[in-house]
């Protein structure tokens, strides 16, 4: 296992560095909650030797709004608009658990262009997501133009959200039976035009950030997540895929439409933060390819929406169940139990920035030198609403 | 150190020749798509003022608000929903439910105010906005279904069956029928004001829903003594303002309420409801045991009088039982409420015929109050030649026949001829048709007209009823066989008056038909009997089109003298009785026990 | 199979199959950490992917599942164990996995579960500024009320009730059905 080297802390006391500021070697640091190299509102408490880390204290509690909470006083349609507030970059896959969930304890088939819309729904998500990851991770070491570019095109993605589901950033499509609406008119082709843009805009990220010697060098042998380190610290998604570990939802545990298409796990070796971006940019090509996929296989036309019980009135009888699904950063997950009334007695979303946010985080950060910090939170890619929840 | 690590990122460059991505705002601006959700717009006329959408919104971002302009109705609350937009999440939940699909989201997401007072709250439809007209934006998509549009079918003997019998004919939703059909209300409650006794139907559908037939019982028992008649034979106004049947089947609330009812045992009643009567000394007497006689004692012993019903008839029921074929009301539904109603502590003093057996005048000096709801009797004539004849019967004769002596043929032979087009008609054809006739049914103007109801219709036509609309009898003549009669009839054609209003039939000469029958059954109407009213009495009672005047307390012209029911009430239904009775107990009360109260003359 | 082999050991009760690859049972509080140990180390269950408290309020417990996952099967485990509500607590499993101790943080904080041991567990991950109520996650905290009380609503906002509304204006007169009070049992009684 990789164990930092802490010759430079003076006493370890219950798993803790004891540092005395007052020593005048140590010097604290807040980073964030509001910082443009973090990855939404959180904050790192980091205690600097010289401009080395040698401890850093994940703080979040910034967004927190008790969702799970909140759901347990509404009615299970009225969840459903809140769902995708929990991961914000990536709502489909709140709403996408939420809704496998519930159709689950409640038998409810959903039907076959569902499915499809669901999965093709899901994917553009991963690629929205994905390109709002290399853009960031360009701009925290300082690549801003490439940023741009990302977030541009993701834009373009935000337009094909908009007319498939009436919304750019929460679509509010997966609701439970299906989704809400059918694909608009002439929507395939728009879809690839946005597509060939962004493969043209990927090839020259490649280029530029990929091919470049100061992106390299700065994140090369940062943040190395040893193969121990995956079991102990469960560390699920790219993070373990960087490391050469073939784990992805959506090949182990197909759900929806995932295993009438043809793709494979996407995996890099050096399990540093250079691994991590290549596996994302290969990833963000794989969903462009995923896309493409489900628009040409997907029947034209079909229900898009089973009958659900009179929503005003809908009760599940007690049960329990777990829905996943493959976000960008991994195993993402509802845990829902029922007691048979109309609202859900509790739900719980799994994301893996709880795991990745903080322990594993915390773990890398040491060592590291503080100008990197940045780099490597947003290498790990967290997302602070699905921490606190 | 690769070269090509260097160089590379030189690339850079290139992109700097390109034509930039953004929009130049305002000279250039971006409408939402066609499916964006953005601003709501209302139409103020379809919109029924449910409040399904206030209900659904998990942000309570919706207020109902009474609006300048739009009435409150039976079938409108007169509210609209008034948005929030500082809670508002743009979820479209409210558009996916709205029952009327008047409530939309437009594509509009930009709103600007310089006006620092200038409320973020509106009335979409209402406070007119620049994109009321916007076409464009999200509205619920054909085959997104959040509310169930579609009724529980009613199970019922089929109809080369039912006409063999008088068994009942419809036999109840079963249990999972029950809760899938409690289950498609949306708890608006616009039905209450429809329903003449104000029923709390929301509540009890709820009560289903929660498997609590008990407390079903109880809510039914509040505003309707005769749940198990009015579960059968109700002519469910409350169904015509369902606001699920906007774009759906309204909830079969009566089938619902049979449905409560019929999960009580005749004998359980008085444990499920777990009424105690006081007693406060006063004695009541009511005249005639129909639903509004009934009503009236049930409610009257809840105040803690002691009520007499008096009726002419052995049993009670009035029309319930001697108008309603068995096949629809049976009669052991019936005795199961009025046993209860003897429970309760309500003395029935039956063949006992008032202006016969006992005068008004005996009743009106013994007794503190009288209520009387006697009911239309007298049928109306046809008002043509030869109705005299022995072979054109009354309607209500035959139906009272076929209550008395179900098993024997009452008379009517094997091919009869009905005339009328209300509910009374649809009876006659179906009891002539279970006595094994042939039944041709003859009206003036056309099936949609009718006043019967849509399912007695349906059912009189399942059944082998023969109809001929835009029918008029001109004659009645007899026939050569003393035991037949021949009806003489035209053809009419719809004609509007020339100042507008509901066409008319006008009958055309030279289409005149003759066919011949057993009996001629004439089912157009009926009107008040009231000859035990003598004396002083007559000359003081009030009437107007054959039916008395009352308060809004349901008290005559004399002060003592309450009514209800069919002579009191336009409606002439059953329920419309039965509030009569539940208003006019409300009235005995405040006449005999508050002697302030304005509202009712001394 | 598995299930039957791990019966011979543990006290396993209330075994559900969810699905295909989700499987829910529950083990006595003493026999968790063995039971985690012998899955992880024992049948590939190597990964944990989350602890979650329920408030079963009228059972007077909480109820803890922890889900594992086997990567070669892929075959979830839900485990459940009961721990009493009034003396809430658990045994701490930080030493299997590192993420248990960040979900033992949130149980203490949001459901008030002590796990003896627990590194960092006073540390509050959400809750930091000026929360002076109870865990927040049990069921007898009400939102509503909490907020009522500590927030204001917006001023000049009403909201009509239809059916209250009609009735004001259509048959103010006729007598009032008071289903409310039925539903308290009063009322004619």
């Amino acid at each position: 296992m990789f164990t930092p080297d802490r010759s430079k802390y003076p006493k370890h006391v219950n798993g803790r560095p004891e540092i005395d500021l007052s020593s005048g070697k140590y010097t604290k640091v807040w980073h964030g909650p509001q910082h443009p190299g973090i990855t939404g509102n959180m904050a790192l408490e980091i205690t600097l030797c010289g401009d080395e880390v040698v401890e850093s204290i994940t703080h979040v509690g910034y967004l927190h709004r008790g969702f799970e909470k909140l759901m347990e006083r509404r009615t299970f349609i009225q969840c459903f608009p809140i769902v995708c507030r929990i991961a914000v970059p990536e709502p489909a896959f709140n709403e996408y658990c939420f809704s496998a969930a519930l159709e689950e304890l409640s038998d409810i088939e959903i039907p076959e262009q569902a499915q499809w819309l669901r999965t093709f729904n899901l994917e553009l998500m991963r690629l929205s997501s994905f390109l709002m990851w290399i853009g960031g991770m360009a701009g925290a070491l300082g690549q801003g133009t490439i940023g741009q570019w990302c977030v541009t095109h993701r834009d373009y993605v935000a337009d094909l959200f908009e007319e498939m589901t009436g919304g750019r950033i929460y679509h509010m499509y997966m609701l439970p039976g299906g989704v809400r609406a059918p694909l608009p008119p002439g929507f395939k082709e728009r879809a690839f035009k946005v597509f060939d843009g962004i493969e043209k805009m990927l090839d020259a990220v490649d280029k530029v950030l990929y091919n470049n010697y100061v992106f390299k060098q700065r994140t090369q042998g940062l943040g190395i997540i040893t193969r121990d380190m995956i079991e102990r610290y469960g560390v699920v998604g790219p993070n373990a895929r960087a490391c050469g570990v073939k784990r992805d939802v959506r090949l182990d545990e197909p759900y929806v439409k995932y295993d009438e298409l043809d793709f494979d796990y996407v995996t890099a070796n050096a399990s540093d933060a250079y691994a991590r971006a290549v596996c994302r940019f290969e990833e963000t090509l794989q969903s462009i390819d995923l896309c493409r996929q489900v628009l040409n296989k997907m029947p034209k036309d079909g229900p898009f929406h089973t009958k659900t019980p009179n929503v005003m009135n809908w009760k599940v009888a007690p049960g329990e169940t777990y829905a996943k699904a493959e976000c960008t950063r991994g195993e993402y997950g509802f845990y829902m139990v029922t007691d048979g009334s109309d609202k859900p007695r509790r739900v719980h979303a799994r994301g893996p920035s709880m795991t990745h946010a903080i322990c594993l985080m915390e773990q890398l950060a040491i060592n590291t030198n503080v100008s990197d910090i940045a780099g490597l939170m947003v290498s790990i890619h967290t997302y602070p609403p699905e921490v606190e929840r | 150190m690769k070269l090509k690590d260097v160089i590379s990122p030189f690339y850079v460059w290139k992109r700097a020749f390109e034509k930039p991505y953004t929009n130049t705002n305002p000279l250039e601006t971006r409408d939402g798509s066609a499916n964006y959700r953005g601003f709501h717009a209302n139409d103020i006329e379809m919109c029924i003022g449910c409040g399904t959408c206030e209900a659904v919104c998990q942000n309570a971002a919706i207020d109902m608000v009474p609006v300048e302009g739009v009435d409150t109705t039976m079938s409108d609350s007169g509210l609209r929903p008034k948005i929030d937009y500082g809670r508002c999440c743009w979820c479209a939940l409210c558009v996916d439910v709205c029952t009327t699909a008047s409530l939309r989201l437009t594509n509009e997401y930009t709103w600007f105010s310089s006006d620092k007072d200038e409320d973020f709250r509106f009335i979409p439809g209402i406070d007119k906005k620049s994109w009321d007209d916007n076409e464009l934006g999200y509205r619920r998509h054909e085959g997104l279904e959040l509310l169930d549009y579609k009724r529980q079918a009613m199970d019922h003997i089929p109809f080369e069956d039912s006409t063999k019998s008088f068994i009942e004919m419809f036999h109840g939703y079963s249990a999972k029928q029950a809760k899938l059909e409690a289950e498609r209300c949306v708890d608006c409650g616009l039905c209450i004001a429809k329903c003449p006794a104000h029923m709390d139907i929301p509540e009890y559908i709820k009560a289903i829903r929660d498997g609590d037939f008990e407390l079903g019982a109880k809510i039914l028992y509040a505003t309707n003594p005769m749940p198990a008649t009015c579960g059968r034979i109700c002519t469910h106004l409350c169904e015509t303002v369902c606001s699920i049947g906007v774009q759906g089947d309204p909830v079969a609330i009566r089938w619902l309420k049979r449905y409560i009812i019929d999960q009580i045992e005749p004998g359980d009643l008085k444990d499920a409801l777990g009424e105690i009567f006081p007693d406060n000394g006063k004695k009541v007497a009511i005249i005639g045991a129909g639903p509004g006689g009934l009503s009236a004692a049930y409610y009257l012993r809840q105040l803690g009088y002691s009520t007499t019903i008096y009726e002419g008839r052995e049993a009670a029921g009035g029309m319930i039982r001697y108008g309603v074929p068995e096949y629809r009301m049976p009669y052991d539904q019936i005795d199961k409420e009025t046993n209860y109603l003897k429970e309760c502590g309500v003395e029935f003093k039956f063949n006992t015929y008032v202006g016969r057996d006992i005068q008004l005048e005996n009743l009106m000096d013994d007794y503190d109050a009288v209520y009387f709801s006697v009911g239309l009797t007298i049928p109306y004539g046809l008002g043509i030649e030869g109705e005299e004849h022995p072979r054109v019967l009354s309607g209500l004769q035959v139906l009272d026949d076929a209550t008395e002596r179900v098993e024997e043929n009452p008379n009517i032979g094997k091919s009869v001829a009905v005339i009328g087009g209300g509910n009374v008609a649809m009876d006659c054809c179906r009891v002539s048709k279970r006595y094994d006739a042939d039944v041709h049914l003859y009206y003036r103007r056309r099936i949609s007209e009718m006043p019967a109801d849509s399912d007695e219709i349906h059912e009189s036509q399942g059944e082998g009823v023969v109809f001929h609309t835009q029918a008029i009898p001109v004659r009645v003549e007899p026939a050569d066989n003393p035991n037949q009669v021949k009806l003489v009839w035209g053809e009419a054609e719809m004609v509007t008056p020339k100042d507008g209003g509901r066409p008319r039939p006008v009958l055309q000469e030279d289409k005149i038909h003759t066919d011949t029958f057993d009996c001629i059954i004439k089912a157009i109407g009926q009107e008040g009997n009231y000859e035990f009213f003598t004396g002083e009495y007559k000359e003081k009672l009030e009437t107007k089109w054959g039916k008395i005047i009352h308060n809004e307390y349901m008290q005559t012209s004399i002060p003592k003298l309450f009514v209800g029911g069919d002579i009191a009430n336009p409606q002439a239904d059953a329920i419309s009785a039965i509030a009569d009775g539940h208003l006019a107990a409300k009235g005995i009360d405040l006449f005999l026990l508050h002697p302030d109260d304005k509202q009712m003359k001394k | 199979m598995m299930l039957e082999k791990l019966k011979q050991t543990f006290t396993v009760t209330e075994v559900k199959e969810q699905k295909k690859n989700l499987t829910f049972f529950t083990v006595p509080k003493e026999q968790m950490e063995m039971m985690l140990i012998t899955l992880r180390d024992h049948h590939d269950y190597k990964h944990l992917s989350f602890i979650v408290g329920i408030d079963m309020i009228e059972d007077g417990v909480f109820k803890l599942t922890y889900m594992l996952y086997n990567y070669e099967t892929n075959h979830s485990f839900g485990i459940h164990c009961n721990i009493d509500r009034e003396k809430a607590e658990m045994d701490s499993f930080h030493h299997l996995w590192e993420q248990v101790g960040t979900y033992q943080r949130e149980l203490r904080e949001m459901l008030g579960i002590n796990f003896e041991g627990s590194p960092r567990l006073e540390e509050n991950l959400s809750l930091d500024e000026g929360w002076d109520g109870p865990p927040p996650m049990r069921r007898d905290f009400d939102t509503k009320e909490y907020s009522n009380n500590t927030y204001f609503q917006r001023e000049g906002r009403v909201n009509y009730d239809p059916r209250e509304y009609m009735r004001e204006q259509l048959y103010p007169t006729f007598p009032k059905t008071e289903s409310d009070k039925l539903l308290n049992g009063g009322g004619k009684k």
